[in-house]
């Protein structure tokens, strides 16, 4: 299945600001960002607190709808999935 | 001001909405939740535009380090209370504008009274802990917020409306903390802005608004993109609970 990922903000920083992936059926938001941070030296460090425990910033829609509210990183992926990957600003 | 000098006053912008749309932002009444980076430029744009009442609403004084975006404030104000100071500045612009200073923390005791009687939320805060109770505020009250925040050259904003759009907390459902949180006005003009906008175009019933999507501002490289936001069933704001079926606040 084909996966477009958008990046916002700090993730351009360390990978492209979008980028079509294949996976195969079953794929996770955890298979996606496995093979993210395997492309994208840095993106790891930016994203991830702990191995598996994403930062509290970064934010992921699946379609747009977060994935919090979905199963977090084990949330489905299905063909056609466009995900966004943005960390909030916070300031005013 | 007298019925000619208003037509004289706004007679640029009245081709956008009509003599109407100038009447429904004379009668209109805002909380603007925030008098900082953000909250200047809303205030001065809406104030310009001829938005009738102005709940401006910050407990800080003006700080040497709040110049380099705060826009609202002059180096005579270093010290002063901002809602004061800010409602100098808008009548020296806009004498007609009702401004209603209010110096008080945000917080969920306050939040009541600072939302009665307004038609609107507007975002100005520096902080999710609050803009979470503006969140709630605005789906008690069945109000729009509109949502906009500052990160160096990013930014973000979009109008959530209860019943509508998504809520605040189903696209950000966690309180996003920073290391270091620069900030630069060119930023806070940008989403100020659009948040201004936003009400404009709600207040006159003119265009389409950023509802349902978010706007994503790079200011770093002259990009911006809005990308789609739904609402979430699970949301513990806006959406069902299984517990308590009865607390859905908006059928989906
Ligand atoms: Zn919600």
């Amino acid at each position: 299945m084909k996966i477009t990922v958008k990046a916002f903000a700090m993730f351009r920083e360390v990978m492209d600001m979008q980028i079509e992936l294949e996976f195969p059926d079953g794929a996770t938001v955890r298979t996606l960002l496995t093979s993210l941070t395997a492309r994208y030296e840095g993106l790891s460090e930016v994203m991830f607190a702990a191995p598996d425990t994403l930062r509290d910033f970064v934010n992921i829609l699946r379609n747009g709808r977060n994935i919090h509210f979905i199963a977090g990183l084990d949330t489905p992926l299905d063909n056609g999935d466009i995900i966004a990957l943005f960390p909030p600003a916070a300031g005013g | 001001m007298s019925a000619e000098s208003l037509d004289a006053r706004y007679q640029r912008q009245i081709p956008l909405f009509g003599k109407e749309g100038q009447k429904k932002l004379k009668n209109a009444r805002i909380l603007l939740a925030g008098a900082g980076g953000l909250g200047s430029a809303i205030a001065m744009y809406l104030a310009a535009a001829g938005v009738g009442y102005i709940r401006i609403v910050d407990e800080d004084v003006v700080e040497t380090s709040n110049l380099n975006r705060q826009i609202l404030y002059r180096e005579t104000d270093i010290g002063s209370c901002k809602v004061e100071a800010a409602e100098k500045t808008i009548h020296a612009l806009n004498r007609d504008v009702d401004v209603d200073a209010v110096c008080r923390h945000i917080n969920e005791k306050s939040v009541g009274n600072l939302v009665q009687g307004v038609d609107m939320i507007l975002d100005g805060m520096d902080n999710f802990a609050a803009r979470y109770i503006l969140n709630r505020a605005g789906l008690d009250e069945k109000i729009p917020f509109i949502h906009g925040a500052v990160n160096g050259f990013y930014g973000q904003v979009t109008t959530l409306i209860p019943g509508v759009t998504p809520c605040l907390r189903c696209i950000i459902p966690t309180t996003p903390t920073w290391e270091k949180n620069a900030i630069i006005g060119v930023t806070c003009g940008a989403i100020g802005s659009i948040e201004a906008t936003e009400a404009i175009k709600y207040i006159t019933g003119t265009g389409e608004l950023l509802k349902n999507r978010l706007l994503l501002w790079d200011g770093l490289r002259g990009e911006s993109e809005s990308i789609q936001i739904v609402n979430s069933p699970e949301c513990t704001d806006c959406g069902f609970s299984e517990s308590e079926p009865d607390a859905r606040r908006f059928p989906v």
